[in-house]
């Protein structure tokens, strides 16, 4: 078996675990963090992009939202290329109670979030989609933040500081000796092989499947995954985060990003991190709540929809997932458990990963005998795609501007997103995907409108001309691709996205025939797939 | 000219019905809020590619294997044309296309194996006789070309999956100077450059030295828009082989050309066709449609004539929408439909399922007048035709325009009558 030595392994390639590595890189220890799929693949991917100002915890964790307000301000300095400065609203609508808004203001007087309340018609000057019938609205510095560009951003600074990143490897088993653990057994699911990776110290940054990974040394974490279930439209139909002001529920933040307006969430307890299924109830309570801060809200065209699962660590059993505390949980397991080696990040929230990466190191070193100081607060994290090949989102007008003066428009890839065949193929070749769906993640490609109808044809195109496979491993990523399109769309199919859809069919199936092209139909490397939902009718009390 | 027959919808279903009631004099307008799906489409007539649904190997006899289709599925459309009206409809397309300098060619015996744009082998009964040496029962060495500047085209996948199978494919990506610095290059736009013979020159110029062994060569569907059989048969002359087209990423340009020559057999005979106008809306009396009107920048429009046919197609087309709440309805007249009873039931797992997803089987059901149905006739002069109708999988069972073509011809001759 193959093996690989290291003084730090971290296992999990969200916010948190290459927040860690990069912290560890920095510092200078010898490290390296397997992941087993591509950077972003679980919660930090597929999150709600909000970059919190606190004020959504002002009232009722105030420690959390201490937590946000200090972070906000340092991650726009460190990472300015990741986040929009939207700015955000807290509004108070119909349905919601007038009197909270004095306890909002004061909650954020208390944890020091900046919060300025402004008049109705000034908010309808910025944001004249909102309902008219709000009633108070308060401004706070929520932004709105790119968690795939800042995780590879944040994972390149790592690289650049020698730490080794490893993707599609997957955890199967920690490797204890006694009373410690000194690595972890993994499987390299490109090559097909396995590969032991001996370390000084594991940290577990698994998120939601921190238990899992734990539970494999005779480690009991007891992490629940909460699901929450989000919503795209098509339009930026606001260019401000807008929250709800009331106790946090369910549906109640729209986020601008990017192109589109996200929805969200739900909150619901699912026992497996991986598989679930999103709920036409859980569709129907989004739609409904968004239309109640942005009223005509059904009339959008609803582009795609999935889930993210929380990490909810708990020592006791709470009922509702929601008054589990969000600031996060450092375990040692040596004072914890007795299993020494061995450190387990979770919880928190995308815009604390930094912090959390701070005192997770702070309480490496401590482990292995050395001191060395935190500088992430103060280190700039550089947009790795801005050296050589120019373009990276942030900002469709930007890609508009360079397609404009390259005259590259007969190069678009996918025209919804202004993709070039130059951007896909520096993610081809210069980066590390492995399907089409990591293509996606590198330049956005297949997440506009037509949610990859033009654009999975010519990347698998590209792709075979870059990478040389197999003519039917192409064939397989190509059907991955639009399996994965699928499974989120699937949930929020009607009006013209359903319209669309079965353009996607004609192409793929009538035109193209892909159906019946040679190869197996779906990979190991293409999208875990959940059934689609069942259940119509909401038996819990969310509203 | 009389107001004797009002076809709303512009694709192969409504153009049909249009052309066949103009045959027999009748006062045809056609009104569409867009064009259709033969812009999309391959540019073929597809009538039954896999039957079952779930096979694996094509259907090698259309008319061999329709008669299980229907007695599987008795409420199929093709159940209420019948094989004879179907080869009719076939024989008069041909006919037609064949007067107008662009063969189409097969029987409704045989399917065509031909290749895709990603080299997989596709069904189809009626083919342009620009494709047709793309033929994958014959398994001649090809060369297929792409233009590095067309990104709905790419010759690489589509010739090692050919290879793949057995067919020894070679490809090559032109780049050839006339395109190069280019800001669009659509398969419309490299059709409307084929036409022109300097274009054409470079082109052979730039392909024959990778010839090789090649006994035929593969291009994108891009030979020519209006000259397609000039262009088609000038490049054969001069690259001394067989050439034939490959249908690419919409729009098509060989579905344009169908439409076209429809579109002129209509307004041969005296008939209408406009496209950008919506129809939003109707009114009737006594169990009769008595006017239909259409979205313009001032007040609705008013469109009577004495019968009326529904040809918007179904989701895709537009005919049929659907909301958030599960409701699935008829755009127009707000038809009865069938369709799944419940949001749950509309989709299934896989994207690519070979049953397909069970709400695109909605649609308007008819009586063997093709009259829509509601326990009785709804409206004494209204009919559907195309993929408006109920009940069947297009896409799956690859009969997207043999329905459209049959169901159109049918209510064309019943309305014209
Ligand atoms: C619905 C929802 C919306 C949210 N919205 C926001 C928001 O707007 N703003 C905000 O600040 N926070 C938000 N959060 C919280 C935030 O997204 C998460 O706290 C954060 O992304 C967690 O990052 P992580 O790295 O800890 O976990 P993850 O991103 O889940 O990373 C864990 C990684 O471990 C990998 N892994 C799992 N098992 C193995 C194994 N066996 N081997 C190797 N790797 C493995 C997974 O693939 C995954 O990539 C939201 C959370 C949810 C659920």
């Amino acid at each position: 078996m193959r093996t690989i030595q290291t003084e730090v392994l971290v296992i999990g390639g969200g916010a948190t675990g290459t927040g860690v590595i990069a912290d560890l890189a920095l510092r200078g220890f010898r490290c390296a963090l397997v992941e087993k799929r591509d950077l972003a693949h679980g919660t930090t991917g597929r999150y709600h992009g909000l970059l919190h100002s606190g004020g959504r915890y002002a009232v009722k964790d105030p420690k959390a939202a201490t937590e946000c307000i200090e972070e906000n301000v340092i991650l726009r300095r460190i990472m300015p290329h990741c986040i929009e400065d939207t700015g955000g609203f807290f509004v108070v609508t119909p349905w919601d109670d007038d009197a909270f808004g004095d306890r909002f203001m004061q909650g954020c007087r208390d944890t020091a979030v900046p919060c300025e309340e402004i008049s109705i018609p000034h908010m309808l000057r910025e944001e004249p989609h909102l309902n008219p019938g709000i009633s108070r609205c308060f401004r706070v510095p929520d932004g709105s933040a790119d968690s795939f560009l800042a995780t590879q951003s944040v994972a390149a600074l790592a690289q650049a500081h020698g730490a080794q990143i490893l993707h599609y490897y997957e955890v199967k088993q920690l490797i204890r000796q006694g009373d410690r653990v000194v690595g972890a057994l993994c499987y390299d699911l490109v090559k097909d092989e396995e590969v032991a990776v001996h370390a000084d110290l594991v940290v577990n940054a698994a998120g939601a499947w921190a238990g899992k990974i734990a539970h494999t040394a005779e480690v009991e974490v007891n992490v629940r995954a909460g699901k929450g279930t989000m919503i795209a439209a098509s339009y930026r139909i606001v260019n401000t985060v807008v929250n709800r002001c009331k106790m946090p529920a369910d549906g109640d933040i729209i986020v601008p990003v990017h192109t589109v307006s996200i929805i969200g969430t739900t909150d619901e307890g699912v026992p497996d991190p991986e598989h679930f299924a999103i709920e036409p109830w859980e569709v129907q309570l989004m739609m409904q709540e968004a239309a109640k801060i942005v009223p005509g809200w059904h009339d959008l065209r609803m582009l795609r929809c999935w889930g993210g699962v929380r990490p909810l660590y708990q020592e006791t059993k709470v009922a509702d997932t929601r008054d589990v505390t969000r600031a996060y949980t450092l375990l040692d397991h040596e004072t914890r458990d007795g299993v020494a080696g061995f450190i387990t990040i979770t919880g928190g929230k995308w815009t604390t990963y930094r912090q959390m990466a701070q005192v997770t190191v702070d309480r490496v070193c401590e482990k292995l005998g050395t001191a060395r100081p935190c500088t992430t607060h103060e280190t700039v994290v550089p947009n790795p795609f801005e050296q050589g090949h120019g373009r990276q989102h942030h900002n469709l007008g930007q890609r508009l501007a360079d397609v404009e003066k390259e005259e590259a428009f007969g190069q678009l890839i996918c025209e919804c997103e202004l993709a070039t065949r130059a951007d896909v193929e520096h993610a081809i070749t210069q980066g590390e995907a492995k399907t089409i769906d990591d293509v996606r993640r590198d330049v956005r490609v297949g997440m506009g409108p037509c949610q990859g109808g033009f654009c999975t044809y010519r990347v698998a195109a590209i792709w075979h001309e870059l990478k040389k496979p197999s003519i039917e491993e192409t064939n397989v990523t190509l059907r991955d691709f639009l399996q994965e399109r699928w499974k989120g769309l699937m949930p929020i199919l009607w009006g013209p996205q359903l319209k669309q859809e079965r353009l996607d069919e004609l192409i793929y199936l009538s035109v193209l025939n892909a159906d019946h092209l040679p190869g197996p139909r779906a990979s190991r490397l293409g999208p875990a797939m959940y059934e689609p939902g069942t259940v119509w009718e909401s038996d819990h009390a969310h509203v | 000219m009389t107001n004797d027959v009002l076809v709303i919808g512009a694709g192969l279903a409504g153009l049909t019905t249009a052309w066949q009631a103009s045959l027999h004099g009748k006062g045809v307008r056609v009104i569409a809020k867009g064009w259709g799906a033969t812009h999309w489409h391959a540019g073929c007539v597809d009538v039954l590619g896999y039957w079952p649904m779930e096979s694996e190997t094509p259907v090698a006899n259309p008319a061999a294997t329709l008669p299980d289709l229907l007695a599987a599925n008795p409420q199929h459309p093709y159940a209420l044309v019948g094989l004879a009206r179907l080869a009719a409809a076939l024989d008069g397309l041909q006919q037609l296309c064949s007067d107008a300098g662009y063969p189409l060619v097969g029987s409704l015996d045989k399917n065509w194996r031909l290749p895709t744009a990603v080299g997989a082998a596709r069904p189809t009964c009626l083919a342009p006789a620009t494709m047709i040496a793309g033929n994958l029962d014959d398994h001649a060495p090809m060369l297929l070309v792409g233009f590095k500047q067309l990104p709905d085209f790419y010759a690489n996948v589509a010739a090692d999956n050919l290879a793949q199978q057995g067919i020894p494919a070679r490809h090559v990506a032109l780049d050839l100077p006339a395109l190069a610095g280019r800001n669009f290059t659509t398969a419309v736009n490299l059709a409307r450059f084929m036409q022109q013979s300097d274009f054409r020159a470079a082109v052979v110029q730039a392909v024959k030295p990778h010839l090789g062994e090649a006994a035929r060569v593969g291009f994108p569907a891009v030979l020519g828009l209006e000259e397609a059989t000039a262009v088609h048969q000038d490049l054969q002359a001069q690259l001394g082989r067989p050439v034939f087209e490959i249908p690419g990423l919409p729009p098509s340009v060989a579905g344009m050309r169908l439409h076209r020559i429809l579109k002129s057999a209509i307004e041969k005979n005296g008939g209408r066709v406009y496209d950008g106008m919506e129809a939003i809306g109707f009114a009737a009396d006594g169990g009769r449609v008595t006017a239909v009107y259409t979205e313009t920048s001032g007040r609705p429009r008013q469109h009577r004539y004495d019968r009326v046919v529904l040809a918007t197609g179904g989701i895709l087309g537009g005919g049929i929408v659907t909301n958030h709440a599960g409701e699935v309805g008829e755009v127009v007249f707000n038809l009865p439909l069938r369709h799944p009873e419940n949001r749950l039931e509309w989709f299934r797992r896989d994207f690519l399922d070979k049953q397909g997803h069970p709400i695109y089987r909605s649609g308007v059901s008819v009586n063997e007048n093709f009259q829509p149905m509601n326990g009785r006739v709804v409206y004494q002069n209204l009919f559907a035709a195309g993929n408006t109708l109920a009940g069947f999988e297009a896409i799956r069972e690859r009969s997207f325009d043999g329905v459209a073509l049959a169901t159109g011809f049918v209510v064309g001759n019943l309305v014209g009558n």
